[in-house]
């Protein structure tokens, strides 16, 4: 009987003794080797070669420094869940889109504007990521470092073979939609069943016709989205005829493939898009042209936003070797390791040698002629891209326009409470 | 050392399950609801805000368009498994060759996890059967998505409920069966007046059971449609997932999984009270 209960015993400690365990092993040992340990997460896992050789790179060079990065699959809940357990990286890689606003909102992250690096990046992308504040704030939080553009891309090759021009308007546009389509050929390829596919040519338009501070003017009170976007919308609409065959059929892998094996002569996303299609054909010649959603050439705007970003949360205990890393992750090489793995646009003011199938865009931008997402600003949970499937769906302009307006305001009503708190607080300052 | 009793052991045996049941289950439990009274992102700080959560469930069309979504699932799932479990498991009951073979063969769906079978029925409803001439893809419709996603979840839990029904059936004792057959209760009549009153028991294990799976339909959804197309095969376990983790909504959808938990335990009770009535035994 003895014997029973000590057993019994044992195994009771041991399993309390693995839950408790569990529980204590998110504080790991720092300095066991006399090294600073800085980790870090970032969110492209696409990018984990890159980041890999960089992690290499920068561990041989640096003695008293320990990187490790991490580029896990799902990154933003990994993220989240990391946060909750409050084991959080000390630098993260993440995207200028409403995701960094909430992390700002939470007050997750640190001021870093004494680091010197901020001011080799174009002024442009700091910008860029100063509109993503909620309410704007005191300091820097973020150093932009790569963006991505976009627009359509296009089969180079299709297009020199059959002296197809590219279009500036509107227009023009549409006129050669119609001259691939009478030709036998398949002008445009969605992958509208990932609804995040929608966005990617809705943004596009939206910088042309929309306002770019839209979102703030609409928590302001100031105008409504059935205003602003009805041209995006019957836009839309008029991609859609262009399409194949019933796009909400296929998913963002199955469009790349087609685009890559040359079944369509255009395909309406961003340059994110380039090393997936690549990987299934290797010597695809491709290139991409801006959306030309306006018929005034001049208001066609080049859709960038702040694809890559670092910041360092404020949890970092190791300021200083955290700027180490940012120093070192912004050195040209460095950079340039970046760009030759992924398809990109450095933020960084410095010269590289940028890939070829962004060659229609660059005169964009050299020019700094761009806007950011305006899907940055929509809160994720409103699932703005399922609804924009909906809509190209069901084909209703107002019933759509309606719905977003209403679903706007319900859910963002904690941050239209804070904007018009802030603007009561500096309607006398003149701070806009 | 005193001695313990033979029933102070069994509960000294208990308690590390007790432990692991309550640190695992129990207190997620009871943290998720003190999250749904809260503004909560997932991270970072928040505020309480009563029941405001609650109140909004009530008026979100998304939420209601899910609810109805994946009872009507539910349903159709239910009823579909368990017309075709219950007809294999008298086919595979019988005398026919190769008995214990096909039980393995038509037990292999169970096996295969449900990403995966849903990744390959994926492919066949967007590839395979529209090459096939059978029209277009099924899931690219809001009429026909939902039924796909009916087609794939029952072919993979038939496997378990003909399982069940098969166990049930070897319950009936044979000399019932030559007892009514004199009486002239063959076929349909003896299946009907013998057989299905005396598997009532499996017949309630298995709709409960079914029931409680498709309700927490996930797999299968975030295989095949995401959601989609326009949000008409939202699952109420695909929106808390998508929008409590994702999307920002940790506590709103905190508030979703508490009103989502009592409903199924308000349904699998009452399934369990109706069918325990019409239980027979010999």
């Amino acid at each position: 009987m003895r014997k029973k209960v000590i057993a019994t015993t044992l195994v009771a400690t041991t399993l309390v003794g693995t839950v408790l365990g569990l529980t204590g092993c998110g504080s790991d040992s720092r300095t066991a080797d006399g090294k600073i340990h800085i980790s870090m997460l970032q969110y492209k896992p696409e990018a984990v070669k890159a980041f890999e050789k960089m992690q290499e790179e920068f561990n041989a060079t640096h003695d008293d420094i320990y990187l490790t990065i991490e580029s896990p699959n799902d990154a933003m809940t990994v993220l989240r869940t990391r946060f909750i357990k409050e084991d959080v990286p000390d630098i993260i890689g993440i995207g200028g889109d409403v995701n960094y606003s909430n992390f700002l909102d939470a007050e997750m992250l640190m001021d870093i504007s004494d680091f010197e690096g901020l001011s080799t990046i174009k002024q442009a992308y700091l910008d860029i990521d100063k509109n993503l504040e909620f309410v704007p704030l005191e300091g820097t939080y973020a150093v932009p470092y790569v963006a991505n553009a976009a627009g359509v891309l296009y089969n180079r090759e299709m297009f020199q073979e059959n002296g197809w021009e590219i279009p500036t308007t509107w227009d023009e546009f549409m006129e050669l939609c119609e001259t691939i389509k009478a030709s036998g050929q398949q002008p445009l390829y969605f992958g509208f069943k990932d609804v995040w596919t929608c966005l990617a040519p809705w943004n596009a338009l939206a910088v042309d016709l929309a306002p770019a501070d839209v979102c703030r003017q609409v928590n302001k009170g100031e105008t409504l989205f059935a205003n602003e976007y009805d041209d995006v919308a019957e836009k839309m609409l008029e991609l859609l005829q262009y399409a194949q065959n019933d796009p909400f059929a296929y998913n963002y892998n199955d469009a790349c493939t087609a685009f890559a094996n040359g079944e369509s002569a255009m395909y309406c996303i961003g340059s994110y898009a380039v090393p997936q299609i690549q990987s299934v054909n290797p010597d695809m010649d491709i290139d991409s042209f801006v959306m030309p959603g306006s018929n005034n050439a001049d208001e066609n705007i080049l859709n960038s936003g702040v694809d890559l970003q670092f910041c360092v949360t404020a949890d970092c205990e190791e300021k200083e070797a955290a700027y180490e890393v940012l120093s070192f992750l912004l050195e040209d090489s460095t950079i340039q390791t970046y760009l030759d793995d992924q398809n990109a646009v450095p933020c960084k003011d410095s010269t590289f040698k940028l890939p070829s199938s962004l060659d229609g865009m660059l005169g964009h931008i050299n020019a700094g002629k761009m806007a950011d997402y305006q899907d940055h600003y929509y809160p994720a949970e409103m699932s703005v891209d399922a609804q924009i499937q909906t809509f190209l769906l069901n084909q209703d302009v107002d019933a759509f326009l309606n719905k977003f307006d209403t679903d706007w305001v319900r859910y963002n009503r904690d941050i239209i409470r804070k904007v018009q708190e802030y603007e009561a607080q500096n309607a006398e300052g003149g701070n806009e | 050392m005193k001695k313990l009793s033979r029933n102070q052991t069994f509960m000294l045996i208990t308690i590390p399950v007790l432990v692991l049941f309550f640190v695992f289950n129990t207190l997620p439990l009871i943290k998720g609801f003190m999250y749904s009274f809260t503004n909560f992102k997932g991270f970072g700080s928040y505020d309480m805000v009563g029941i405001r959560n609650y109140t909004d469930l009530f008026t979100d069309a998304r939420v209601g368009k899910s609810y109805l979504f994946t009872f009507k699932f539910a349903v159709l799932a239910t009823i579909v498994t368990n017309v075709i479990g219950l007809l294999l498991a008298l086919g595979l009951n019988g005398k026919i060759r190769a008995k214990s073979a096909l039980r393995g063969i038509y037990f292999v769906p169970r096996i295969l996890g449900g990403l995966v079978v849903g990744y390959i029925f994926g492919y066949i409803f967007t590839y395979i059967l529209p090459a096939l001439g059978l029209g277009s893809s099924m899931l690219s419709s809001t009429k026909t998505a939902w039924i796909a996603i009916v087609i794939v979840a029952a072919w993979q839990a038939i496997a378990q409920t003909t399982l069940i029904y098969i166990s049930g059936l070897q319950t009936v004792p044979a000399d019932v069966y030559e007892a009514g057959a004199i009486d002239g209760a063959t076929g349909w009549i003896q299946f009907k007046e013998l057989t299905f009153p005396l598997i009532i028991p499996f017949f309630s294990i298995n709709l409960v059971l079914s029931m409680k799976d498709f309700l927490m339909v996930f797999d299968q959804i975030m295989a095949l449609t995401k959601g989609g197309p326009a949000q008409s095969t939202e699952s109420i376990s695909y929106l808390i997932y998508q929008n409590g983790i994702t999307g920002g909504q940790f506590g709103f959808q905190s508030a979703n999984a508490v009103i989502f938990f009592i409903v199924i335990v308000a349904i699998s009770v009452f399934q369990l009270n109706f069918t325990s009535k019409k239980e027979e035994q010999l």
